[in-house]
């Protein structure tokens, strides 16, 4: 059993695991925006394929900083792609002309005022930090 | 390094005209080396003395959206193997009427293959650069219009680009510099994406003409051997092409498996080729090894079995020379990792072990490795 372990640590060791333990993720929309967005949407909407709300309004993706452990766990869960993945696929469509990545924020807090100030935006945070300034759409 | 500063500069001027547009700076480069595994092999412009050139470029977009859907985008790119000289890549405007149709006018990318769009963006796709030997039409980039559209149908999005125009820039042909015209370019292609598969199809057909001295010189020979169905076989004038690419492309959680099969044909003295390769990848969190089977089928006619033997036989011998040259039967696998080692970059590093049965002295080994970015 030692042996095994010791193997699994020398090969996560050599390829690289990334952590296990993370925090769920809010999807979150201004209070006045009263649409819905399927799991496939969201996917959608911040992978810049999906630009507007089932009623026909415009929809603002907006993004944590490229690394934060929230967005890391968004994009696992939520687009299926780890961070590499998705930063490859935004330079496809920049360098192609195609679209450009969804504005970044630093923190919840930043993502929370915008968000709450905007009715097209949609955002996440993590959702132990969500207050009731915005409308929460979906837990991952 | 001057010029690209100076097309930059252009650039940057003619785009920050307009006083509210906001224009985005976006750059890719790689550095690539590599090196052949012995002293008398060469392939894809490398041999067994390490080179840092030959692959390796820098390139700087800028686009600026002037609103209303309207948006220019220019590229200017320097290539080492060009001793750096900076090139407009591109230089497009594009309008967007609707979400789905997305118009563009200028110089673009034709859209040959599956990872035509970001053809120099390596840091877009798991090789160095995509197999050499599929992508091997001896020009990228068109000046014309091009209709993109896009749709969602049930759970598919599916895109349509159909392009028209022409390129008369010097080319490589038969590893010949030429300078070529290409007329009436036309293209075609159908791209379906669901999750995790992607299937893609194109069609192209071209009026095709190129000056080589080395062949009109021959063919000269020929119309006054009283040839001249010869000499005009020889020509490269009004000759048409057609290029057909089918791919597809599975990205299956760690899984990656991407193939392409091309058929290129000209009525030209140059090889029909048919090509196809099969890459299968996994990725170990921010590790991805891969490995690619390719071949390349290239075939000529000879123009000379009508031709008695005796008196031409010398020009005979030369002109089969310079066709059967073309005729290749091409293997490869390539054996690569992928390292993201960095928020915006990552290492390669690629082992091709090369044949072509029709002609030995093309067999090779090569090794490479490159530092990816984008900025």
């Amino acid at each position: 059993m030692n042996k095994i372990k010791v193997n699994m640590l020398l090969l996560c060791g050599l390829l690289g695991c990334s952590s296990l333990a993370y925090a769920d993720v809010a999807v979150v929309v201004n209070l006045n925006n009263s649409t819905t967005l399927s799991d496939s949407d969201i996917s959608r909407v911040f992978l810049g394929k999906l630009k507007k709300f089932s009623n026909g309004e415009k929809v603002t993706p907006v993004n944590l900083k490229f690394g934060s452990a929230t967005r890391n766990e968004f994009e696992e869960k939520a687009l299926k792609k780890s961070s590499s993945q998705i930063k490859a696929y935004w330079s496809k469509r920049v360098f192609s002309g195609k679209g450009k990545p969804p504005k970044e924020l630093g923190t919840a807090k930043d993502i929370m005022a915008l968000v709450a100030s905007d009715v097209n935006a949609v955002g996440y945070v993590d959702a132990s930090t969500v207050n009731d300034s915005v409308r929460v759409i979906k837990t991952f | 390094m001057k010029n690209m500063s100076k097309a930059l500069v252009l650039t940057a001027g003619l785009l920050a005209n307009n006083a509210q547009a906001e224009v985005n700076f976006n750059g890719f480069a790689s550095i690539v080396g590599g090196v052949t595994t012995s002293s008398d092999e060469a392939l894809y412009g490398y041999d067994d003395n390490f080179d840092f050139s030959k692959d390796s470029l820098l390139a700087l977009q800028a686009s600026s959206d002037l609103g209303e859907g309207l948006t220019i985008t220019a590229q200017v790119l320097s290539r080492g193997e060009n001793d750096w000289n900076t090139e407009f890549e591109w230089a497009y405007i594009a309008y967007e009427p609707t979400d789905n149709l997305r118009l563009l006018a200028g110089k673009q990318r034709a859209p040959f293959y599956m990872f035509s769009d970001f053809l120099d963006v390596s840091y877009a796709y798991p090789w160095i650069t995509p197999p050499e030997d599929l992508y091997a039409v001896p020009f990228d980039t068109f000046d014309g219009l091009s209709v993109i559209y896009t749709s969602d149908m049930a759970g598919f999005d599916t895109t349509l680009h159909v392009i028209y125009g022409g390129n008369n820039s010097d080319m490589i042909f038969a590893g010949r510099n030429v300078n070529a015209d290409i007329n009436d370019l036309f293209g075609l292609t159908f791209t379906v994406t669901r999750d995790w598969l992607t299937l893609r199809a194109g069609y192209f057909d071209t009026e095709i003409n190129a000056k080589s001295a080395e062949l009109e010189g021959l063919g000269q020979l020929w119309a006054d051997a009283g040839y001249t169905d010869i000499n005009n076989e020889l020509l490269i004038s009004e000759d048409k092409g057609t290029f057909l690419e089918l791919g597809f492309q599975i990205d299956y959680n760690n899984l990656l498996i991407v193939g392409e099969f091309t058929q290129l044909e000209t009525d030209t003295v140059l090889a029909d080729d048919d090509a196809y390769y099969i890459m299968a990848g996994y990725r170990f969190d921010n590790k991805l090894v891969h490995v690619t089977y390719g071949a390349k089928d290239g075939s000529t006619d000879r123009l000379t079995n009508d031709v008695p033997a005796g008196a031409l036989d010398g020009l005979i011998s030369i002109t089969n020379g310079a066709t059967d040259a073309e005729s290749s039967d091409i293997k490869y696998v390539t054996l690569g990792l992928r390292w993201d080692f960095h928020d915006s970059a990552a290492l390669k590093f690629e082992y091709t072990n090369y044949t072509d049965d029709l002609n030995g002295d093309q067999d090779a080994g090569l090794f490479r490795t490159a530092l990816v970015t984008v900025f």
